[in-house]
């Protein structure tokens, strides 16, 4: 919270008064005043509700569970109108904390064996900097993952957002082949998460999951219609993830807003393995002036995950 | 609740028996009599209801004091817009109280005028507008008050935010070819006239899907007035148009002041984006040539077939006929 | 020029086997049915407990079963080249082995499908291939072609079996069952052998040989486009087209030999099946593994030498991690019919089905050198800490249900061979075509 500079007339006792008043009432009070004014709807997901009835009893749900709708797997194919969904990754700020990834899994009700959104510790060669590469769903504008699917379960709407029909998934796992970004997951088996959520499948929430189909990060359309942010975006705590339409220009993590253009411009971002002419929706920004070295991404992480870079020829030379 | 009642009658009371001393001396006894109650109130606060303070609190206590924040923004039209948000904490979560009913008033610190009632939403936040013209204002400082009555095992809650309202106006001009955005401020002097509001920054967003985009910032100069030039890169509806919206943020007497206006000077938001296709790999229908080519290959292989078939069918013809077939 | 056979007396020497089945054949059936049994119940795991039973995980998602329907579908080109191409040529020696081409033709094209099935994830939708079938997908070209070369090879081999039919049915020496009669004269649709006839099987004959080779390249081309239109670093190489046809050819070959032998041992068709069919078919055979080393060798060379990252990733990992599978494949499975086939010295019966033996398992491996190590590669490494996600192993499911198509491809061959004469009877006695009648 900026505090502006001291005006003349203001009486330091009462300011300090207010102060005081005001002092634990806002002390979690979301950050930006004029967010909150335009956008009510704004909450962190994983929040609790307690829903008090008349007669004074509680109901608590999850908050996200609570507000959002879920349309008709027809109602699906159709993209939200006039609008081409841009995702902007920082990768100067990444550092591996991984909240993406598991909002993501807590928010779509997956197992920790299935990532929609990886975090990957990449080099692209020996003397280059290695860097943490969160990678979600690149919603490319030519997929070739919708061009191999034989029976339609996967479709790109016209907002850009590509995504899988669970209902008419046979599981051919064509697809899965398809993506040369080793995006798509399968489910080997009914996991238990499956079981969580107890509302109607949608294509657009990507839940409750189906087993023997294939599924992937979805760009949440179901909370982008209630004007909230997806999962990994509002998680990110560098506020490594923006999220926007390409077509009004504009990309927010949350508590930061630019112009695409510009920010695309500026921070010459560019696309993940451009040349095999898939043209991802997904941008990213070199990882330029660090705010954290790459080796903060190894700090407070599982054994099991920190496994998964050890063959890396980061970890192989630096043995961090 | 009550003790500010109390106190508020006990201020009326000692207000109206001061009618014969001098106007001078008299305000400044208010004024003193005004801290005096601001500071019992502020104790007996803190006593009673154990808000606005402290954050929360323990699971397993019976009873849960919610916390309530009051945010106000005071709009163009004479008008202000509260919100008061209920939550409480319990380990990290925050966890807000949806239904709960907030009312809301606004005082000079003597007369307290009810400003209405509003039903928290899934947020916890219960959003009220109401008009600041007839309000009490104590030297033109209103006070809005937000009370949670309690219910269950809740406490009642109180958020309060102090403020003089203020006007901000956004306007366009073009000049030399040149377009800008005008922001002139107004506020209210001791006697209710309209001054300038000077030597203050305005923030300048535009709204965008999930959050407003900040484009400039400008200070008003002496006279109230501030501009910038209008960014030719902004990208509207498909008509043009775009909305500024002009904003003071947290100014200590004032609050969060905010105004909007719209211009049809932004590029519309479909020259962007060309149409997209609707025949390609992948796409739900074929590209044509595609189609043709299959059905000339399939009907080029399945024209052999049914030859063959035909054959056999002649065949077992023939031998209906044949009078030496043995069957 | 031979003289023809007498065609009662090849079917005097065939009956018996139309006639019953000794001891040994029933135990053999009862094996193989025990092996099928192994498969149904590895099935019933799968279905029951989710995919998870294999050894597929989110990167190598396509594994042995895919491996195997590459092969049977491969294997069915036995019967493209031998009965199909060779009957255009009009060969005279192809006569005794054409039934068996035909058979292994039909049989593999059963069963190669089947192995997709189990790789799918949603075996209830299936219908939705036929109902929302999209054609840009090479799938749905993979499942027109396919069911369009089954219904081609139905037909053609009906048309070729329909003579032996209309002869079994007119034979009188042999003791059939009365239902078996039955069903010989009622698919014999009233053969006699009248001029006009024979004049509409012939042309029918030709018209659906020359589909038959076209439908096998078409078809398997389709396969191998499934692979190289992704952008796989591995598969999406331009030759796998050709690729695949020639390698599909060369272990229908390979499996024409090993049945021709074991046909011959059974049934003891010494007399009709010789070394001359042998070394013929070895001759193909040599000539498909020169051409099948070429496009390996070509394919492989261009990946090196150019050594684009990911490339040079997948030709590392071939060469430490399947190192002794890629010499297998490539260099024995190569070299060993060419040395055997060629050099004189060597060129017994026992030696070619010997290297006939090697050719196939070569092959199964070189499918399987194509579709694993590619997915193992990919773009973005798989940073995975469970070595199942890692590096693939095909699991006892998996195993089971291979060994259970094997079981169903013999199991069928055998009792195929139990209703038609395994040596085409009536080609046998019908008068060698004159050698400048070719068209």
């Amino acid at each position: 919270m900026k505090k502006k500079s001291e005006n003349k007339s203001t009486s330091s006792r009462r300011q300090f008064l207010k102060k005081s008043l005001m002092t634990g009432a806002s002390m979690l009070a979301t950050g930006g005043l004029i967010e909150a004014y335009l956008d009510t709807s704004a909450a962190e997901s994983g929040e609790k509700v307690k829903v008090l009835t008349t007669d004074g009893t509680i109901m608590e749900v999850d908050q996200a569970h609570l507000l959002l709708p879920r349309v008709s797997r027809a109602e699906s194919k159709k993209g939200l109108p006039g609008k081409k969904f841009v995702m902007v990754i920082d990768l100067s700020r990444c550092k591996n904390a991984r909240a993406c990834v598991e909002a993501c899994q807590k928010g779509h009700n997956l197992p920790k064996s299935m990532e929609f959104m990886k975090v990957y510790l990449l080099q692209d060669g020996e003397k280059e900097a290695a860097y943490w590469f969160p990678k979600p769903c690149f919603h490319c504008d030519n997929p070739l993952c919708v061009s191999v699917c034989p029976v339609g379960a996967t479709y790109k709407r016209s907002d850009g957002i590509v995504l899988i029909d669970n209902e008419r998934c046979i599981g051919c796992k064509f697809c899965i082949t398809g993506c040369p970004y080793s995006t798509r997951v399968f489910a080997w088996k009914h996991y238990p998460e499956f079981d969580i959520d107890k509302q109607p499948y949608s294509p657009e929430a990507s839940s409750p999951g189906v087993e023997g189909t294939v599924s992937k990060c979805d760009f949440c359309p179901d909370l982008v219609r209630v004007g909230k942010l997806p999962y990994c975006a509002q998680a990110c705590p560098m506020g490594v993830i923006f999220f926007g339409d390409m077509d009004e220009d504009v990309v927010t993590n949350g508590a930061e807003t630019f112009q695409l253009s510009q920010l695309l411009r500026d921070r010459a971002g560019y696309r993940y393995l451009e040349t095999l002419g898939t043209r991802p929706s997904v941008y990213y920004l070199p990882p330029v002036d660090r705010q954290f070295p790459v080796d903060r991404g190894f700090g407070d992480l599982d054994e099991s995950v920190k496994d998964r870079y050890k063959e890396t020829p980061y970890v192989k030379k630096n043995k961090p | 609740m009550s003790v500010k009642w109390v106190t508020s009658q006990f201020l009326k009371k000692k207000f109206y028996s001061k009618v014969n001393v001098p106007k001078a001396k008299r305000i400044y006894q208010m004024k003193k009599e005004f801290h005096l109650i601001i500071i019992i109130s502020l104790f007996a606060l803190t006593l009673s209801h154990q808000t606005a303070f402290a954050r929360e609190e323990s699971d397993t206590a019976a009873q849960i004091s919610p916390s309530l924040s009051l945010n106000y923004w005071c709009n163009s039209n004479d008008s202000a817009t509260l919100t008061a948000r209920i939550f409480f904490n319990r380990d990290k979560d925050m966890i807000c109280l949806k239904n709960a009913v907030i009312s809301f008033s606004a005082t000079d610190g003597n007369k307290i005028v009810p400003l209405g009632v509003a039903v928290a939403d899934s947020t916890g936040n219960a959003v009220l507008t109401c008009s600041t013209a007839s309000l009490p204002a104590k030297e033109g400082m209103i006070t809005y008050n937000a009370d949670f009555t309690g219910a269950g095992k809740y406490l009642p809650a109180t958020g309060s935010f102090s403020a003089k309202p203020a006007k901000l106006e956004v306007s366009f001009y073009e000049q030399d070819s040149v377009r800008y955005i005008k922001v002139t401020g107004t506020v209210k002097d001791a006697k209710g006239n309209p001054v300038p509001f000077a030597d203050q920054g305005i923030k300048l967003y535009v709204p965008s899907l999930f959050r407003p985009l900040p484009i400039g910032e400008i200070t008003l100069d002496k006279d109230g007035a501030g501009n910038m030039e209008f960014p030719k890169t902004l990208v509207g509806d498909s008509l043009g148009n775009i909305t500024v919206m002009a904003e003071i943020e947290e100014n200590d007497v004032y609050g969060n002041v905010v105004a909007s206006n719209s211009i049809p000077w932004a590029i519309s938001k479909h020259a962007i984006q060309a149409e997209r296709p609707s025949r390609e790999l992948w796409t739900p229908v074929a590209p044509i040539w595609m189609i043709i080519t299959l059905i000339i290959m399939l009907m080029g292989v399945w024209a052999h077939y049914v030859y063959a078939v035909v054959q056999l069918v002649k065949i077992k013809k023939s031998s209906k006929k044949d009078p030496y077939a043995i069957k | 020029m031979e003289t023809p056979y007498n065609q009662s007396d090849l079917l005097k020497e065939f009956s018996p086997h139309l006639e019953r089945t000794s001891v040994l054949q029933m135990i053999w059936i009862v094996f193989l049915l025990g092996v099928i049994g192994l498969g149904g119940f590895a099935l019933y795991t799968q279905i029951s407990k989710g995919h998870i039973v294999t050894g597929m995980r989110d990167n190598v998602v396509w594994g042995i079963y895919i491996v195997n329907f590459i092969f049977f579908m491969g294997v069915s080109y036995a019967g493209a080249l031998i009965s199909g191409s060779l009957h255009l040529f009009r060969a005279e020696w192809r006569k005794p082995i054409i039934r068996i081409a035909e058979f292994i033709t039909i049989i593999a094209l059963l069963i190669g499908p089947c192995y997709i099935l189990l790789c799918i994830g949603r075996l209830d939708r299936l219908p939705y291939l036929v109902l929302f079938g999209r054609i840009q997908s090479p799938i749905t070209w993979d499942v027109i072609a396919i069911s369009t070369d089954i219904f081609g090879c139905i037909i053609f081999l009906y048309l070729a079996l329909l003579r032996d039919i209309a002869q079994i049915r007119d034979f009188k020496e042999i003791s059939l069952p009365k239902w078996k009669k039955k069903m010989y004269s009622f698919l014999a649709l009233g053969y006699t052998g009248t001029p006009e006839q024979q004049k509409r099987l012939q042309n029918a004959t030709d018209i659906m040989a020359a589909m038959v080779i076209s439908i096998a390249i078409i078809v398997y081309s389709v396969l191998a486009w499934i692979f190289s239109v992704t952008l796989q670093p591995g598969w999406h190489s331009t030759i796998f087209g050709p690729y695949f046809v020639i390698a599909a050819v060369f272990s229908g070959c390979g499996i024409m030999i090993i049945t021709m032998w074991l046909f011959r041992k059974i049934y003891h068709l010494e007399h009709y099946i010789t070394r001359r069919h042998f070394v013929n078919v070895g001759v193909l055979m040599l000539v498909l593994a020169a051409l099948f080393g070429y496009f390996t060798f070509s394919d492989y060379l261009t990946k090196w030498y150019g050594s684009e990252k990911n490339d040079e990733l997948l030709i590392q990992l071939l060469f430490k991690k399947y190192y002794w599978l890629f010499i297998i494949s490539n260099y024995v499975g190569v070299l060993l019919p060419m040395i055997v086939v060629g050099i004189p010295k060597f060129r017994t019966i026992n030696n070619i089905t010997f290297s006939a033996i090697v050719v196939v398992l070569a092959l199964w491996i070189n499918r399987y050198l194509i579709v694993v190590p590619t997915l193992e590669s990919p773009y973005l490494p798989i940073q995975d800490s469970r070595p199942e996600w890692l590096f693939y192993n095909a699991t006892w499911v998996e195993w089971s249900l291979t060994a259970a198509g094997v079981a169903v491809f013999a199991l069928l061959m055998t009792l195929a061979s139990k209703f038609i004469p395994v040596v085409n009877v009536s080609e046998m006695g019908d008068k060698p075509v004159p050698e400048e009648e070719i068209l």
